[in-house]
């Protein structure tokens, strides 16, 4: 006999907790299916969590989120084979509530959250895995099956979080576009150093973080870098368009190996232990790779909605995965409230994303992935932004000193860049983060 | 502390059929050389005795029947401050009944008992509890840990001791059977090839079978292995597994716990693959190769003219560990 | 005794992936990774049987501090069983343990226990409660074969490769292997039941005392003690010497080499060759 219930959550990530939160606290019965033995076993990221959408859910959040250290330094380096330059930004209250950011542990992370979901009624189940859909005739979605004896829940509504290249959201043919230049590999390595060593060496005292976003440190395959601070971790890693990985030939473990020796990065990592190495394909986001977002009886959010932004310097989506997860929530409750869960029904969801700094940013974002990932910002920029750098760090005494202008167009003429694509890419750039 | 009144220390050893457990030497010189053999065949297992001993009584009391045994030895045991056992399986199942008996704390595990000092293996021998009691004790040692002075003088003759064993429920022995044959080559091989949990599954082990049989070795494994059921029990190596003694041991993504080890005896070559640079079995090895164990093992295949069968490599089997969640 | 109305599965609520500091010899533990070990799972699994094939009702039972409970909800997924807390400190000695837990499992015709606990890893509280309930005991079973109720016929692993086998009468307190059986997974609508089962929890005087006559002096990581070396046997003292000291023996230095699993296999082949192990 089928167990029945109002909503299905299947994944317990921050999308599937953050929905069923919403659900249950509205008083529908909520189960919320995981498939790792506790919510965040097995969820790998690179470590940054900008938690703020927590602001409405969880007032007060800051005091009891699991987290390791508060970012109040946040640095974009760019660095060519040898060179590197680091621009970084302290924000004295980033260390206080409301905060910005914070580095935490996935495994932490999750469990607190879909611990919350669990306080609110939803029914947490765990070392359980959605292996399919239930449907009626008309194909329509009214439950789950799961890999338990007896494994069925009926529903009224499924919402899938379960992540990117979600098997729901496929089954459910939401996915159209189906295409490999739309996701970005991340691999990380997390090292152990002890408190005090890490401490000192990055200069960071109590709670206080660091997180350095990294460009042109990939050994010119698209993507970026990254290193955040722990407790007594730090967590380094690479993001990696998959497309050029594929035609690079290359291994992720050799470029993260090369990111560790390139010479602005390796006494921030000596001496670190490794802990553990993990690889997770990341949706490279943006509008233009979404699927479909409702079905008959289900709803997408998260990383299986492709909802995420990770090309090259940006990596956020558990922000992004909480919000929607939310949003779907508050369309559920919204719909089973007025008895009907069909696509039409739930096309409310869309909206609420639309109206809500989900899809805003997206859409403000579109297109931001192209600019990242293009051959001039991963290595003529790079090259370039070094060059000059070096120009006007050098003494050259007795010679005397050129001007920015001057070396400005020697350094622009030693990488062959053309004024016009500056101009461009600048316009682009403005008109995206502007 | 009554460690001035009275003889000190005693080792009670469980004997069966005249054949020793694994550990009772160690367990008597640990005890300086007093013995209590009680089961039987203890004649025969007196004459058998390796080490050095100041006394040795024995008790003739058949198959064992703990709960009646150690109603029966309690009061011959009464004197002694410390009561040492081998931490064998008899030793480990006699122990805690001796000491509800006779109302004493149990030190578990020892590697080490000194009056004042005794060290317990925690943590599947990862970490040592230095403990003192009050008063009396009893205290199971691990096998394997001490290692024994040869005998240098003669055996003082047995003294059997009158024991009778008290009515009492007690499970009865039906037959004890001789080593499984299927192990033979194990413990007897002068060459062993052993895995670990750094192996990935019943494919790596399958292979290594072959790979081990190429050079002349038996394979081995941990019991993190034969748990998981990658291997038949009777392939593990250790204080609760098969005790060996090669003059080769190469271990692949072993960390080398103590119960592990402790079955290994006194291997001349010792070959260590592992990723971890500094766990225990590294730290025994004349050749210590940090690489990836799997990958070795078929690059190893390859050289060795060996085809990968089919499930050679699988990742492990979902479930393989067959544990539930414990977190509903 | 009486006739046996229940079999009882004693579970411990162990880390299974303790981290230990190998310099330090702390440990630190994560409720996440707490649960059942594969030992205890099995245990579950055979009460679990024997209840089915006895057709009595089963009772889980488990000592530890709150969190513990954890294991009981596992066992709660199975069906309808009894869920018994009693509590104690996570490291409560195995004596106070058992104490703590036999009165509540007086009347069990078996107590099904796993053989060794992860963390204190002595095998003892089975034989304790064996004590406690005056029942038989039967340790580190590899397999069993339940009779007619009451009576099982049990294998189990002596030393050097040895076996032995058992006739078992109830009341009995039985600990098995973790290879012994795997626990089967339980249904989805008991795990959701499971969440709302009721746990008892044993009165307060039924804790354990803990005035112990143990103290603890410190905790280290494992060293190995030195081990005793036999003399060696000849009698001319440079010989002795050298013997000892293994100074003219072959053994190489000890050698550690990064390399890739090709290059680490090259050389393994070579050590193998150098030391007349392979032609
Ligand atoms: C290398 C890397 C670095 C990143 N860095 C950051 C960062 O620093 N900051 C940031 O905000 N974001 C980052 N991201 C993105 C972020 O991890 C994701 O956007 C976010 O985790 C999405 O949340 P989710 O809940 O949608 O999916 P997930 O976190 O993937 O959760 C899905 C859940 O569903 C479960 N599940 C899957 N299938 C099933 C099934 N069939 N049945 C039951 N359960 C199932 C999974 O076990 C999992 O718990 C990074 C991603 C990667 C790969
Ligand atoms: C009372 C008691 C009795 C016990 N008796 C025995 C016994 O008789 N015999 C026995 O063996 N155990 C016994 N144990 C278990 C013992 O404590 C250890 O848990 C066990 O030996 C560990 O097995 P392992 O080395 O395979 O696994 P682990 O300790 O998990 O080690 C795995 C190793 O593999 C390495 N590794 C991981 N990935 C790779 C890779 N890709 N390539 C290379 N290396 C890799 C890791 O670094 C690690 O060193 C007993 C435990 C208890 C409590
Ligand atoms: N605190 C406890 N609560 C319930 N059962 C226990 C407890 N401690 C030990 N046991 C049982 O005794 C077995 C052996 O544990 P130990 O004697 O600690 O090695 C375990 O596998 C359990 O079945």
């Amino acid at each position: 006999m089928a167990e029945s219930a109002d909503v299905v959550v299947a994944g317990a990530g921050p999308a599937g907790a953050a929905a069923a939160l919403v659900a249950a606290r509205a008083g529908l019965r909520v189960v919320l299916v995981e498939r790792g033995p506790f919510p965040g076993s097995k969820n790998m990221y690179g470590g940054v969590i900008y938690p703020r959408v927590l602001d409405t859910l969880l007032p007060r959040w800051w005091e009891e989120v699991p987290v390791q250290r508060w970012v109040t330094r946040r640095a974009t380096m760019v660095m060519t084979g040898t060179k590197a330059l680091t621009v970084e930004f302290r924000g004295e209250d980033w260390d206080a509530p409301p905060y910005n950011g914070a580095t935490a542990y996935r495994a932490d992370f999750d469990s607190w959250l879909a611990g919350k979901a669990a306080d609110a009624g939803a029914e947490l189940v765990c070392s359980t895995t959605v292996t399919g859909l239930l449907r009626d005739g008309t194909g329509r979605v009214t439950g789950v099956r799961t890999d338990r004896p007896d494994g069925d829940i009926r529903a009224s509504l499924v919402i899938a979080g379960d992540g990117v290249n979600s098997f729901l959201a496929k089954e459910a043919g939401l996915y159209e576009d189906w295409s490999v230049t739309h996701f970005t590999v991340g691999v990380k390595e997390v090292l152990a150093l002890p408190r005090e060593v890490l401490e000192d060496r990055f200069n960071l005292t109590g709670d206080e973080g660091l997180d350095i976003e990294i460009l042109g440190g990939t050994q010119g395959i698209p993507g970026g870098g990254f290193l955040y601070t722990n407790l007594d971790t730090i967590a380094v890693g690479v993001v990696l368009s998959l497309a050029g990985l594929r035609d690079s030939g290359k291994r992720p473990e050799d470029i993260i190996a090369a990111l560790k020796d390139h010479p602005a990065i390796a006494p921030l990592v000596r001496g670190g232990e490794l802990k553990e190495y993990s690889a997770h394909t990341i949706p490279e986001g943006g509008m233009d790779g979404m699927p479909h977002l409702a079905a008959d009886g289900m709803l997408v959010a998260g990383d299986a909605a492709h909802l995420c932004l990770a090309s090259g310097i940006w990596l956020e989506g558990v922000n992004f995965a909480i919000g929607s997860g939310a949003l779907a929530g508050e369309t559920a409750i919204e719909a089973i409230g007025s008895g009907d869960t069909s696509a039409a029904a739930l096309s409310g969801y869309r909206r609420r994303l639309e109206n809500s700094f989900v899809l805003a940013n997206h859409r403000k974002l579109r297109g931001a992935h192209k600019l990242i990932l293009g051959k001039r910002a991963q290595t003529v920029y790079p090259e370039l932004a070094c060059g000059i750098a070096q120009r006007v760090f050098t003494v050259t005494d007795p010679q005397p000193k050129a001007g920015l202008r001057r070396w400005v167009h020697d350094e622009r003429k030693r990488g062959g860049v053309r004024l016009r694509d500056i101009v461009k890419d600048g316009w682009v750039g403005w008109r995206t983060f502007g | 502390m009554s460690a001035g009144s009275g003889p000190p220390r005693i080792a009670v050893i469980p004997v069966r059929s005249g054949v020793l457990p694994s550990g009772a030497q160690e367990t008597i010189a640990e005890a300086g050389g007093a013995a209590l053999l009680a089961g039987s065949g203890t004649a025969e297992a007196a004459a058998a005795l390796a080490v050095d001993a100041a006394s040795v009584a024995t008790a003739e009391i058949g198959e064992p029947a703990f709960g009646g045994w150690a109603a029966a030895l309690a009061p011959l045991l009464a004197p002694y401050r410390a009561i040492l056992l081998p931490a064998s399986p008899d030793g480990r199942d006699l122990a805690p009944r001796l000491a509800a008996v006779m109302d004493r704390p149990l030190l578990a595990g020892a590697t080490e008992y000194r009056d004042d000092e005794v060290r317990l293996a925690r943590y599947g021998g990862l970490i040592l509890d230095h403990v003192t009691a009050d008063g009396p004790v009893v205290v199971t040692l691990q096998p394997g840990v001490r290692g024994t002075e040869p005998r240098t003088r003669d055996l003082p003759a047995p003294e059997p001791a009158a024991v009778k064993i008290p009515d009492g429920h007690d499970a009865a022995v039906l037959a004890v059977s001789p080593p499984d044959p299927g192990t033979m080559d194990l413990a007897e091989s002068k060459r062993i090839m052993a895995g670990g949990a750094g192996l990935r599954g019943p494919g790596d082990f399958r292979l290594l079978a072959r790979v081990a049989a190429a050079i002349g070795a038996s394979m081995g494994a941990t019991r993190v292995v034969a748990d998981q059921g990658w291997v038949a029990h009777e392939r593990y190596i250790g204080t609760t597994g098969v005790a060996v003694d090669p003059d080769l041991y190469i271990a692949l993504g072993i960390s080398g716990a103590i119960q592990h080890v402790t079955g290994l005896g006194a291997p001349r070559h010792v070959v260590s693959v592992n990723t971890d640079p500094s766990c225990p079995m590294m730290a025994m090895a004349d050749l210590a190769l940090v690489t990836d164990a799997p990958g070795l093992l078929e690059a190893l295949a390859r050289r060795l003219g060996i085809e990968p069968d089919a499930g050679a490599g699988e990742p492990e089997p979902a479930g393989a560990r067959g544990q539930e969640a414990s977190h509903g | 005794m009486g006739v046996p109305r229940y079999i009882a599965a004693a579970l411990k609520w162990v880390d299974l992936r303790p981290e230990v500091d190998p310099l330090a010899g702390t440990v630190r533990h994560d409720t996440r990774t707490s649960g059942l070990s594969l030992a205890d799972a099995a245990a579950l699994e055979w009460a679990l049987r024997l209840g089915e094939s006895w057709q009595l009702p089963v009772a889980a039972i488990t000592a530890g501090p709150p969190e513990a409970r954890a294991v009981l909800r596992d066992a709660a997924g199975f069906g309808p069983t009894r869920l018994v807390h009693v509590a104690a400190d996570r490291d409560a000695p195995s004596d106070a343990i058992a104490r703590a837990l036999a009165p509540l499992l007086a009347g069990a015709a078996v107590v099904c226990c796993g053989d060794y606990s992860a963390d204190r890893g002595s095998g003892s509280v089975p034989a304790f409660l064996a004590h406690h309930l005056q029942a038989a005991q039967a340790l580190g079973l590899t397999s069993l074969a339940p009779e007619h109720p009451g009576s099982l016929v049990a294998q189990r692993r002596l030393d050097g490769g040895r076996r032995e086998r058992l006739q078992v009468s109830a009341p009995a307190v039985i600990s098995v292997e973790p290879g012994a059986a795997q626990l089967r997974r339980a249904p989805l609508s008991g795990l959701l039941a499971a969440g709302r089962a009721a746990v008892e929890t044993a009165a307060a005087d039924q804790a354990p005392e803990y005035g112990s006559r143990v103290h603890l002096l410190r905790t280290t990581s494992y060293r190995p003690r030195p081990k005793v070396l036999a003399p060696p046997r000849d009698q001319l003292p440079r010989a002795r010497l050298l013997a000892l000291t293994g100074a003219l023996s072959e053994r190489m230095p000890p050698r550690v080499v990064r390399a890739a699993p090709e290059q680490a296999a090259d050389q393994l082949i070579g050590y193998l060759t150098d030391n007349g192990y392979l032609g």
